[in-house]
């Protein structure tokens, strides 16, 4: 009864309400987007609910504003989805450092 | 994939909630009251199961074990695409372009789409759409009994009365069965 | 865990290319461990990015202002010609503002709304307010919306009380004889197409 997208998705309010403009998302950066999708096609698989990741998005965002931390929304999101995916322990943060190394070196080359 | 409840049903769900419910609630929040609410009465849910699972999520148990299914996926999402046919064959119109007509008057006892402020007050043809499934026996059960849907303008001092403001006229859907004649049918010649 | 720590151990904003890296990262990571695929984060970008947003209607509008016989058969049958440019999934009126009409859309039983076309409603859309003033005062609350139309103009308000939806075609500003129609569907707003904006020229436009 629900047509795709996901209302509950698109219509987070508050601070963690998706950026948008003229009712449109608003992606600056090509890596906003494909963190967006990528946390959204993990919920579409039940890795965890979106209420879950939601929670952690919100309080990033809450501990970014106390700190001070003048971070944009997708990198707050970022923070959050990694949270996230460390607490469940599907990655950790060592095999993910050594891979952004290996793209920014160009040992590898993955391309999204 | 079995529709379990049509869009007519679903509004006037929303209606039935305690008005200061309505009143309070968000938007979505007055969605999902909507949609347990039917899924309650449809015997899909009880009362009873959902607050069990309630508890247990909020407990942090989460009973359900979290699968894919595409094919189940690539059916749903048809589903949600699909849109339910509201046009459907129905008998000619009775009005024409440019026929003035008068809503009824008498507060319906369920569903309607006859917006109140609209209630007994005399309008102009302005469109035929043509033949719709109609809302206010759709809710109950009753059928869909498709009928000729209309474009009907009213004049603002019609509406508001002498605080109406210039040369701003309402536009309103309206189904044949909530219009009456307000002037002679014009001749067919 | 928070990130920015460079090697002296400060916190500071990551420059736009090492959050790229972390996501290309990210993405290589959880594909190899088949948690997602990126077809899959493909197809959810496109999907939030195209179908709640107006680019939709923006192209309608964009393609009446340029085909006159379009514009006829989009006024004439709404439905049929949205289709044409392979939009579906709603009965739709299209109703076109001219210099002497200024048309606006509401729902006053609830929140109908052209989401196919233009994506999701705005919050005001769906307050009491809104649903309750548009019918009852439509000057003063576009002047709100900062519309301010001579007492001339009729201003025709659009009830979706029914399963049809309405779309307002709105009028095409001056100065943009030179743009093309993806240049023109930019200028189109969502808050025009609801009704209750018009159209600016872009910055710079001759008038």
């Amino acid at each position: 009864m629900d047509p795709l997208p996901s209302r509950e998705i698109a219509d987070m309010s508050g601070a963690a309400a998706l950026p948008r403009k003229n009712g449109e998302l608003v992606f600056n950066e090509a890596w906003q987007g494909r963190i967006f999708g990528m946390t959204v096609a993990m919920s579409h698989e039940a890795c965890f609910a979106w209420r879950e990741f939601q929670a952690h998005l919100i309080e990033e965002i809450a501990h970014a504003e106390r700190e001070g931390e003048s971070t944009s929304y997708y990198e707050r999101w970022l923070q959050a989805f990694e949270q996230l995916l460390t607490d469940k322990g599907l990655i950790d943060t060592d095999t993910l450092a050594e891979r952004t190394r290996d793209l920014q070196s160009g040992r590898r080359d993955d391309v999204f | 994939m079995q529709h379990i409840f049509n869009i007519d049903e679903s509004r006037h769900a929303i209606e039935r909630m305690a008005p200061v419910d309505y009143l309070g609630s968000s938007y979505y929040e007055r969605w999902l009251d909507r949609n347990i609410r039917l899924l309650v009465e449809k015997g899909v849910i009880t009362r009873e199961e959902l607050e069990r699972r309630m508890a247990q999520l909020a407990g942090g148990t989460d009973p359900a074990t979290p699968h894919s299914d595409p094919k189940l996926t690539a059916r749903m999402l048809r589903v949600t695409k699909d849109r339910t046919p509201y046009r459907q064959p129905g008998p000619p119109p009775c009005f024409a372009l440019g026929d003035r007509v008068l809503t009824r008057h008498d507060a319906p006892v369920g569903h309607t789409r006859l917006p109140r402020y609209a209630r007994g007050k005399p309008g102009v043809i302005v469109r035929v759409h043509g033949t719709f499934i109609f809302p206010d026996t759709n809710a109950h059960g009753q059928g869909e009994q498709p009928h000729a849907l209309y474009s009907v303008r009213f004049d603002a001092a019609l509406l508001w009365g002498d605080s109406a403001e210039p040369r701003a006229p309402v536009h309103i859907d309206l189904w044949e069965r909530y219009l009456l004649p307000d002037a002679p049918a014009r001749s067919t010649s | 865990m928070s990130g920015g720590h460079d090697e002296h151990g400060h916190h500071h904003r990551e420059p736009e290319s090492v959050l790229s890296l972390r996501v290309r990262a990210l993405e290589s990571l959880l594909v190899e461990k088949k948690l997602v695929s990126s077809e899959a984060v493909d197809r959810i970008v496109s999907a939030y990015e195209q179908d709640i947003g107006p680019h939709n209607g923006a192209k309608v509008v964009a393609r009446a202002w340029v085909d006159p016989a379009y514009r006829a058969r989009l006024l004439a049958d709404g439905t049929a010609a949205i289709e044409e440019l392979g939009f579906g999934g709603v009965d739709l009126q299209v109703v076109e503002n001219t210099p002497g009409v200024h048309n606006m859309v509401v729902c006053t039983l609830c929140s109908c709304y052209p989401h196919a076309l233009i994506g999701l409603p705005p919050v005001w859309y769906k307050s009491f307010e809104y649903r309750s003033r548009a019918v009852r005062e439509p000057r003063v609350v576009l002047r709100e919306f900062g519309v301010d139309l001579p007492e001339s103009t009729e201003i025709r308000i659009w009830d979706s009380s029914a399963e049809l939806r309405y779309l307002v075609l709105p009028e095409r500003p001056a100065g943009t004889e030179r743009l093309n129609e993806a240049d023109l569907a930019k200028l189109v707003t969502r808050d025009a197409m609801i009704g209750v904006a018009v159209v600016k020229p872009p910055a710079g436009a001759s008038h």
